[in-house]
């Protein structure tokens, strides 16, 4: 409860801050909070350092999120972009960073567009999460691949952009290259590998310790042992440079495709602070576009695979592919918006070693309704299901194979 | 009685001189049709007087160019050379306007609300808009060296009145949409009334980029 109190303290604080910085030109910042009723039922959550894949294990009043999402323009071409997460959990402190970078826009001279990002920023992949705080314009819960975002990735360092919209196509088409060489990041993996794929609308802030579920190989005596029970995924361990490179093709407000590869370039032997380093590798495929009926349809793919530890018998001892893809429909009615997506995930294991079987695989059903009563108010009920087989489940005595469920009515406030 | 009447040989001559000197009015009525029979809303069309220079006289009001949920308001705006465009913000958040058409390249200060002052554009030619904050913002100022222009409407059509009908003149289109060529396309009519003056496209229309769409959003925060 002194959590609580602390957190509404806080975010008292940060409403006063916000509002006052509106005032001064050039500075916006958005202030948000979603929270209401709340009914599940399945495994105990992976954030009380279980395995569910949902974020909470009781029903009742939620508060989901309370956060800050501030834009400064420091000069005409020049941002600084900070958001600020507060949670009433005990997996960090009650408000925290999930991004904090400045962003350099020079003036085109041409129809080529340069833009450069520094500091800690989301790796270009969600299609869903674009509005303010980060928040899925969609759903209240994010797809199993945007929530593996959330959790585990960050980049901290450099990303280059260089887009054209060519006049000689009618201004019709932008095609896009972002790249990026960042640092940190090098648990990114930790997650996927020993938990899974979750549903959840939880992001990782920078001092998170997010929970491992109590796995065989890090226990006391196990190849693992000197593992925390925690994973701090943002966190450099080996002193080697990331790098995404992305490339998108807009064709109007029709279409929009991006694709991505991403290596953390991570030395899977390393070591640091009770902390490995993952081998972390993936490609990305997204794309956005409106069908007849202005129905918009949004579909990811990822695929990828991560590493860590020595080799033994030709694999990493944890050494994992994983892959996931949804397709969500949405559909606006005036102050309506009704959505519904489908997410397919797995992951499946290369090494043998022993009570570590981290293969899983599952599909998630999302049905989602907003209400916007306002620019700052809206309502929000989700359903969602998450169906799992996961056979390493039965280490920690659950049953290798659930169907987890979750409803919640949400109040959304921003301004 | 009869001595009221001009001699009929100067009466003639009199016809004759003003059918010379005071020329008819007349419209043109300029369609344009897709390469799929539909017809093409929100085309430039401005129609030039062969051989006759344009005399862009007085400055005019300024004309306004809104910048209103994220987008450019109108998303096609069309100008006499030497006109005035006034860039009003009517969104909460704040834009950044600039063009880099050159000669008519142009930078407005970061702001809201209260627009800075209106831009002239000298120079005839397509002016290109964006926003440097908000990358999804486009906007066109077709700015032309004659009076007489507009836009086509739902019926791709649009009437424009000309001087001197018995003059030649030279049709002009433009959209951002059209395919067969980037630069506008030209008919030329030489006798009014003419028929229609039809622009059947060759090649399907480009999507456009100022749809209504709300169902997904194109412009992270």
């Amino acid at each position: 409860m002194g959590r609580v109190l602390t957190t509404a303290i806080l975010l008292a604080v940060l409403t006063v801050t916000a509002t006052a910085a509106e005032i001064v030109d050039g500075h916006e910042a958005v202030f948000g909070i979603d929270a209401g009723y709340l009914s599940m039922s399945g495994h105990p959550s992976w954030t009380e350092g279980s395995v569910g894949k949902l974020r909470y294990q009781d029903d009742g009043v939620v508060l989901n999120r309370a956060f800050v999402d501030y834009n400064g323009r420091v000069a005409d071409t020049l941002k600084v972009h900070i958001a600020l997460e507060g949670y009433d959990d005990n997996l960090g402190s009650a408000i925290d960073f999930t991004q904090a970078y400045v962003e350099w826009r020079p003036l085109p001279k041409s129809d080529a567009r340069y833009r450069l990002k520094l500091g800690a920023f989301y790796p270009r992949i969600s299609l869903e999460n674009v509005d303010p705080g980060w928040s899925s314009r969609y759903t209240l819960n994010s797809s199993a691949i945007n929530t593996w975002v959330a959790e585990e990735l960050r980049s901290t360092g450099a990303e280059f952009t260089i887009s054209r919209r060519p006049a000689s196509l009618g201004g019709a088409h932008t095609f896009s290259v972002n790249l990026a060489a960042f640092i940190g990041n090098d648990p990114a993996g930790s997650l996927l590998a020993w938990k899974g794929w979750s549903v959840h609308d939880r992001q990782s802030r920078f001092s998170d310790d997010l929970p491992l579920p109590p796995l065989p190989q890090i226990q006391p005596g196990m190849m693992f042992e000197a593992q925390d029970p925690y994973v701090e995924p943002f966190q450099e361990i080996d002193n080697k440079v990331g790098y995404y490179l992305n490339a998108e093709w807009q064709l109007g407000k029709k279409l929009l495709v991006r694709a991505m590869h991403y290596d953390n370039r991570a030395e899977p032997t390393a070591i640091e602070q009770c902390q490995y380093a993952w081998k972390t590798i993936f490609n990305h495929i997204g794309v956005q576009t409106t069908l007849p009926g202005d129905v918009g349809l949004i579909t990811q793919w990822m695929t990828g695979s991560t590493v860590m530890g020595p080799v033994i018998d030709s694999a990493h001892a944890v050494d994992v592919e994983y892959a996931a893809y949804f397709a969500l429909l949405t559909r606006t009615f005036d102050q309506h918006r009704v959505s519904v997506r489908y997410d397919h995930f797995d992951v499946s294991q290369n090494d043998e070693t022993e009570e570590d079987d981290n293969s899983e695989n599952g599909h998630a059903w999302t049905l989602s309704y907003q209400y916007s009563y306002s620019d700052t108010i809206s309502l929000a009920t989700e359903w969602l299901s998450i169906k799992t087989h996961h056979y390493g489940w039965v280490y920690y005595g659950l049953a290798p194979m659930a169907t987890e469920r979750q409803f919640q009515l949400t109040l959304r406030v921003r301004f | 009685m009869s001595g009221w009447f001009l001699p009929r040989h100067i009466c003639c001559a009199l016809i004759a001189l003003l059918g010379m000197n005071v020329a008819v009015a007349g419209v043109i009525e300029v369609r344009v049709v897709g390469s799929d029979g539909q017809p093409v809303q929100n085309v430039a069309v401005f129609i030039k007087q062969a051989g006759v220079p344009s005399t862009a006289g007085e400055t005019p009001e300024p004309v306004v160019m809104d910048q209103r949920d994220v987008r450019v308001v109108p998303h096609i705006l069309i100008v006499e050379k030497g006109a005035l465009v006034s860039f009003p913000n009517s969104d909460a958040v704040a834009h950044h306007v600039y063009s880099f058409s050159r000669p008519n390249n142009f930078v407005l200060p970061l702001y809201k609300g209260t627009p800075p002052a209106p831009v002239e554009f000298a120079h005839d030619g397509v002016v290109t808009l964006g926003c440097n904050i908000h990358d999804d913002m486009l906007g066109y100022i077709v700015v032309v060296d004659t009076p007489v222009f507009g836009l086509t409407d739902e019926h791709g059509s649009i009437s424009l009145s000309v001087d001197d009908a018995a003059s030649n003149y030279e049709i002009n289109i433009w959209s951002p949409r059209i395919r067969d060529s980037n630069d506008p396309l030209v008919q030329s009519v030489s006798a009014i009334p003419a028929d229609d003056v039809t622009f059947k496209l060759q090649k399907s229309l480009r999507p456009p980029h100022d749809g209504q769409s709300e169902s997904v959003g194109w412009d992270e925060y």
